[in-house]
């Protein structure tokens, strides 16, 4: 029998070598390429000082230090150390400093707190709307609308029972509703592409949900034949639900040639059930960019790591299971100091969106490629440092040439807390939202502290909108 | 800072047809007949009132014209037009030949639209009140055919009843169900049958279904393995119930694949363990064969698995089913089935599937009269085990634990209609209640959670004793607050700590505790409830000095600490300052006195803790001027009149405002030296706006005697800018501003009893008066109906209505005799087709 990994050793490449060859790709958009988005979230805090550009003025440099807003091109400045990877995207990209966020849940864990804009925790009740990426995938339609993956936590307040798993996610479809995030990119794999699987198993599955669902829509439209009005759609709608994933398999069968093509190409090593965090970002890299490249969903969110995961794989500390918690505390793991393994782990993330932008660079779509229609977050779940108070909330915004948000190149420090023309992570995603159609008035929680200093929090930041 | 409020404009509509409007006659020459007489002076060509036009309904497109047509039909129905003060008045039956003939021309396009809205929550209010109790109906009550969603928490339930679980293992966490279903947050009735299954609750269903049919078969899976040994998918989620269903084991231990009648029985096994009943002869049919094929293309584990899922995603699982069997009756009623009574039974006692004897009953042919009915909840009553529950089981976290009844579905009636829990939902900023106030994060529910917690001790306390439940719960002075433990295990621990004090408050125990402890160390470690049994003598030694230095604050001043030490773990008791009694110590104020550096503290006069509760609070009476409802009725840095004048018109008035026009979003200005009501007055007494907020200010006006955290108030902080005099000195202080006298004056009108009706001088005096109104009592008994019937009243449930209001005052005041007519009345036994 031919398992899923028989038959990806046939066609096995090493996640260094990995690459989809452009040319495969068949379903180049028509004139009006979709809007994809990845957010790409990290626990720990973002320290705001490791952000700015080596290479300030020492104008700017004062201004930095003080939280003053000043805004420079990135292209007459060098970047940190640790965003080596980004250095010739600079004018693909934005470092937004400034942005606040004290209406969420801070401190060590943030749950959906940063894509929600509200207090987030571990009790269903808290997640009041979807967060900002479910908001945007429903203004670009796919056959999945979003997926989720994650290097789920083990240890801490948040830890899942299963980080290989499919497991609540960082995300929320509406009120009450959490998001399902794939834990390892074994499971995603078996999921996601599970439509063209190739193995005996997984077509035994995908053939009886098939079954199932044909079963259960077919029973639920009977119940209502005879039925009217409200009492009509009461179980009429149950039945066009399942309909409408039976319509979404139709169209990822539709896709089939499309998808198979980009099928992720890896090797055994991240399959393992003992996978390295290191080795899980990579894998779900290539889930993440396979998934986007075929079509089937535009919306990524990606849990890169939350304080409690438990860090295997980092460079230079391989055999280290480093304890983040400890890492935010100052506490050095093998020879190098809680500083530095930070730079590691920033620095891994660089290159992790490194190789998304380079791989949808390759993506011809229109007159140009898929990078064009992309934005991709990257950004801390709980602000701006390991026990967050939510005063500064950093982003680095990687963007292509068609997206509607006006920020590219710059460093961009907003003024800082309190002060008159302050903005918060809901003023954020505002601009992101309206910028895309979205006229939604503000999204998020207000923060009642800042009512005081008579700022007003709602809407957009315009300057962005271009 | 700018306040929104809503503030209602007057929506203005009035009739004036002209005759091409109308094809049915004669209905249409009555109607035009009105219009001329009572609408056209205000609404045609000329004056053109409230932006309203009719005189030109010919020319409007279909859409525009029955658009207006609806909100014509909706007025004359409510008896808002014409105006009150116009003195030409169409008679009853003008109004219903109005009605008529709109409703006919409406009908012809099939497009009247007040039919459905008379369905949704907030609008069960539109059914005449006086009419409803007059005793002049004489239509039979019926309730709807239908299918009606299950609340989450019965949801809960039937997933443990899938498992057959009982007793305590039905306590586990079900780690892998997302309950599909929540309750809207609002204050009122929130679990109504109109809602309906949408894609939303598939997905979850989806997982859950995997989850449970998983653990089904997990038992038989794993061939009844040493639990120890066996490998699980999660390592967090071990639980699975201890024995499969013996058909679906057979299947899972069979090398070849099952005989047909092996898997009907796994069918019927599944069956009753979802849908508890048999599946008829076509249902059987269609699942043998799915069975079959799963089992032919997956083997018999996984084939039989996918037969489980299903039944589990079938949508009769998810809804309470009510249709009637039988012949109609010549009203066109029928009977609940006997099984669909067991189930609307207990569903209405509380959140479990019907229990053994009312199965039994319903099998047995005995659930088929009134005496059959209320002998089943009369004994389902006096059972306190079978539905005995928390009331709210999300308020629970570190040391908060929810009131357990023995029917908390009662309780749970009093949370929606009064709508405190709602408390949850309002952020509060909490430097301006001194630092206080704690917001629900993720360690608990905090402030609000405690505040709720105890407005549900008080409705517990009255539904306990059951009588004069509507008038004691608006009236009470009693309240509890911090009350962990009753008053006899209280009293102990204050008795102890008192005559331990007694004992060493005159040795060295500040300057030398390590000596007092050695001296006093057998007596020291005999107490039970001062923990200080360590041996580590350096340790229990300064523990000593914070024992004495917290009686001393207390003891030595002759007043009583509260039962639980503020260092102990997890102790989040900091609300006493929102019932306006003095605060209690902060958990980190007795840390400091081992430090060496320590100085003493800032005088701080706290709470002389009453043991025996409920006690006492002054300025308070009832749960309207409970913390927790007043926070759930106010804005994040104010108060909020309107909302709470609107809850008294709707929830104890029976009356309406109507629609707030889409157009309004009015603000209350920033007007520095004036206080929210004086603001709020400025924008809303405008003629425009004062038609509706008539109807809600002077209600709520009353309730200005509080703030927005509920504290009694004689002067409002005027929290400006402008009026700022200091920055606070306390940590996480409130500043201090300017302050003005608070007016809480307000007037009481529509309890349609003149006695009652007039200005009041505060709420308190509102509430008295509104306790004595039988408006106020049958607009309560209205409420209760919806919450047990799930849906709105009909005019038609009149009679229910009318034996429920006297079963409350026949029975001095009890709750109970109002359930027990609710559920022997027509409206719940009997269903009628809509079509």
């Amino acid at each position: 029998m031919t398992d899923r990994r028989q038959f990806l050793k046939q066609s096995v490449l090493s996640a260094s070598a990995m690459g989809l060859t452009p040319g495969l790709f068949a379903n180049a958009s028509g004139p009006n390429a979709p809007k994809r988005f990845i957010f790409i979230h990290k626990g720990n805090g973002l320290l705001p000082h490791t952000l700015a550009p080596s290479s300030l003025s020492a104008q700017d440099q004062e201004k930095e230090k003080r939280k003053e807003a000043f805004e420079i091109n990135l292209a007459d400045h060098d970047l940190p150390e640790w965003m080596g990877a980004l250095n010739e995207l600079k004018d693909n990209m934005t470092i937004l400093q400034g942005l606040s966020g004290k209406m969420c849940t801070t401190g060590h864990h943030t749950w959906q707190s940063s894509l929600g804009v509200y207090k987030a925790n571990q009790r269903l009740s808290t997640l009041k709307w979807a967060t900002v990426d479910f908001e945007l995938a429903k203004l670009f339609p796919s056959p999945l609308e979003h997926i989720e993956l994650a290097c789920f936590p083990d240890t801490g307040g948040n830890g899942r029972g299963n980080i290989n798993g499919i497991e609540k996610g960082f995300s929320a479809r509406g009120p009450q509703q959490p998001n399902y995030a794939f834990g390892s990119p074994k499971i995603a794999m078996a999921e996601l592409f599970k439509s063209v699987a190739e193995d005996e198993g997984g077509k035994i599955e995908f053939e009886l949900e098939r079954r199932m669902l044909e079963f259960a829509a077919g029973s639920q439209s009977e119940l209502g034949k005879n039925l009217r009005g409200i009492e009509k759609s009461k179980v009429q709608n149950y039945a066009d639900s399942i309909e409408s994933i039976r319509e979404r398999n139709r169209k990822l069968d539709g896709m089939a040639d499309v998808i198979r093509k980009h099928v992720p190409q890896l090797d055994d090593k991240y399959f393992a059930e003992d996978i390295s965090t290191i080795d899980r970002q990579i894998g779900h890299t290539e889930i993440l960019l396979s998934a986007l490249i075929s079509g089937m969903t535009n919306v990524v969110a990606f849990t890169a790591d939350e304080l409690g995961t438990t860090y295997t794989g980092i460079s230079d500390l391989e055999n280290e299971r480093v304890n983040l918690h400890d890492v935010g505390h100052g506490k050095p793991a093998g020879s190098f100091k809680a500083e530095e393994v930070r730079e590691k782990v920033r620095s891994h993330h660089m290159s992790v969106l490194d190789t998304i932008v380079t791989r949808l660079k390759s993506v011809p779509e229109e007159s140009g490629t898929m990078f064009d229609s992309t934005m991709i977050f990257y950004f801390p779940d709980n602000g701006e440092t390991h026990h967050s108070h939510g005063t500064e909330w950093p982003f680095i915004v990687l963007a292509g040439d068609n997206v509607k948000i006006n920020t590219s190149g710059k460093y961009i420090r907003l003024p800082k807390y309190g002060e008159e023309g302050h903005k918060t992570l809901g003023n954020w995603y505002t601009t992101v939202l309206n910028a895309y159609g979205n006229p939604i008035e503000h999204y998020g929680d207000f923060d009642m502290g800042l009512t005081k200093f008579g700022i007003d929090q709602a809407g957009s930041i315009k300057q962005f909108l271009g | 800072m700018i306040e929104r409020f809503n503030i209602s404009l007057f929506y203005a509509v009035a009739f004036a047809f002209a005759s091409p409007v109308f094809a049915s006659e004669p209905a249409a020459n009555n109607a035009e007949v009105m219009m001329s007489n009572y609408c056209y002076s205000c609404h045609d060509g000329d004056s053109e009132k409230g932006d309203i036009r009719l005189d030109n309904l010919a020319d409007l497109s279909l859409t525009n014209r029955l658009e207006l047509l609806n909100k014509v039909k909706e007025q004359t129905y409510l008896k808002e037009m014409p105006p009150k003060k116009e003195k030409n008045q169409p008679s009853n039956e003008e109004r219903r030949q109005l009605y008529a003939g709109v409703s006919a021309e409406l009908d012809k396009h099939d497009a009247s639209t007040l039919e459905e809205k008379l369905t949704y929550h907030g609008y069960g209010n539109y059914v005449d009140h006086e009419l409803l109790f007059s005793g002049k109906v004489e239509a039979k009550p019926y309730t709807p055919a239908r299918r009606w969603l299950v609340s989450p928490a019965i949801f809960e339930e039937r997933v443990r009843d899938v498992f057959r679980l009982e007793g305590r293992e039905r306590n586990i966490n079900l780690y892998g169900v997302t309950n599909p279903f929540v309750l809207p947050e609002r204050s009122g009735i929130r679990d109504f049958a109109n809602a309906t299954l949408d894609g939303g609750h598939l997905l979850s269903m989806l997982s859950n279904a995997k989850w449970i049919a998983g653990k089904q078969t997990f038992a038989a899976r794993n061939n009844n393995a040493d639990k120890n040994k066996i490998v699980y998918p999660n390592p967090k989620d071990k639980w699975y119930p201890a024995k499969t269903p013996e058909a679906f084991g057979l299947i899972i231990s069979k090398e070849s694949a099952p005989t047909e009648s092996e898997m009907i029985a796994a069918i019927r096994a599944q069956f009753d363990c979802v849908l508890r009943r048999e599946p008829t002869e076509a249902e059987l049919k269609k699942y043998l064969g799915l069975t079959k094929e799963g089992i032919e293309v997956a083997g018999n584990t996984t084939g039989l698995q996918q037969m489980l899922v299903t039944v589990l995603l079938e949508s009769e699982f998810l809804y309470r089913v009510e249709f009637g069997e039988g012949d109609p009756d010549q009203d066109g009623r029928q009977k609940l089935s006997p099984r669909e009574a067991s189930y609307a039974i207990s569903y209405s006692l509380g959140d479990r599937n019907p229990d053994a004897l009312l199965t039994q009953a319903a099998a047995e042919g005995r659930l088929e009269t009134k005496a059959d009915y209320r002998r089943e909840v009369n004994r389902l009553f006096e059972d306190k085990e079978y539905y005995k529950g928390k009331i709210d089981a999300s308020l629970e976290g570190k040391h908060v634990r929810s009131l357990v009844m023995s029917h908390p579905k009662l309780a749970r009636f009093f949370r929606d209609f009064f709508g405190y829990p709602a408390a949850l939902r309002v952020f509060k900023d909490s430097p301006r209640s001194d630092g206080y106030y704690r917001n629900p994060c993720r360690s608990g529910t905090q402030t609000p959670g405690r505040l709720i917690s105890e407005a549900d001790r008080i409705i517990g306390w009255y539904l306990e004793k059951d009588e004069n439940v509507f008038e004691n719960i608006l009236t009470t002075e009693q309240f509890f607050v911090y009350h962990d433990r009753d008053a006899e295990a209280g009293g102990k621990i204050i008795d102890e700590w008192k005559v331990f004090f007694e004992k060493l408050k005159d040795t060295n125990w500040r300057t030398d505790p390590e000596k007092v402890y050695a001296e006093n160390e057998e007596y020291i470690k005999s107490q039970k409830n001062i923990n200080l049994r360590s041996n580590n003598r350096w340790k229990v030694s300064n523990e000593l000095r914070t024992y004495m230095t917290f009686f001393d604050e207390y003891f030595g001043r002759g007043i009583t600490p509260f039962t639980t030490v503020p260092w102990a773990h997890g102790y989040t008791f900091h609300h006493s300052t929102f019932y306006s009694l003095p605060p209690t110590p902060s958990i980190g104020r007795y840390y400091e006195v081992n430090n060496k550096n320590f100085k003493g503290y800032d005088e701080m006069n706290f709470w002389d803790y009453p043991v025996e509760q409920p006690f006492k609070i002054a300025n308070r009476k009832g749960i309207l001027t409970h913390p927790a409802w007043l926070v759930a009725h106010s804005q994040n840095t104010a108060t909020d009149p309107v909302k709470r004048g609107l809850w008294i018109r709707e929830k104890l008035l029976a009356g309406h405002v109507p629609d707030v026009p889409i157009t309004v979003d009015a603000q209350v200005p920033e007007d520095p030296p004036h206080t929210l009501r004086e603001r709020l007055e400025s924008v809303t007494s405008k003629k425009e706006c004062w038609k509706c907020h008539e109807r809600m200010n002077p209600l709520g006006n009353a309730f200005e005697m509080f703030d927005d955290f509920g504290r009694f108030r004689v002067e409002e902080s005027l929290e400006h800018p402008d009026n700022f005099i200091a920055k606070t000195t306390r940590h996480n202080g409130a500043d201090l501003y300017k302050t003005k006298p608070v007016n809480s004056t307000g007037a009481l009108n529509g309890t349609g009893d003149p006695a009652l009706d007039g200005e009041v001088e505060d709420a308190l005096e509102m509430i008295d008066r509104l306790a004595k109104s039988d408006r106020a009592r049958q607009s309560i008994i209205r409420h209760a109906f919806r919450f047990y019937m799930g849906r709105n009243e009909m005019l038609s449930d009149s009679q229910t209505l009318i034996d429920a209001d006297r079963a409350y005052l026949e029975s001095s005041g009890s709750f109970k005799a109002i359930v027990v007519s609710f559920l022997t009345s027509d409206s719940f036994m009997y269903r009628k087709a809509i079509h």
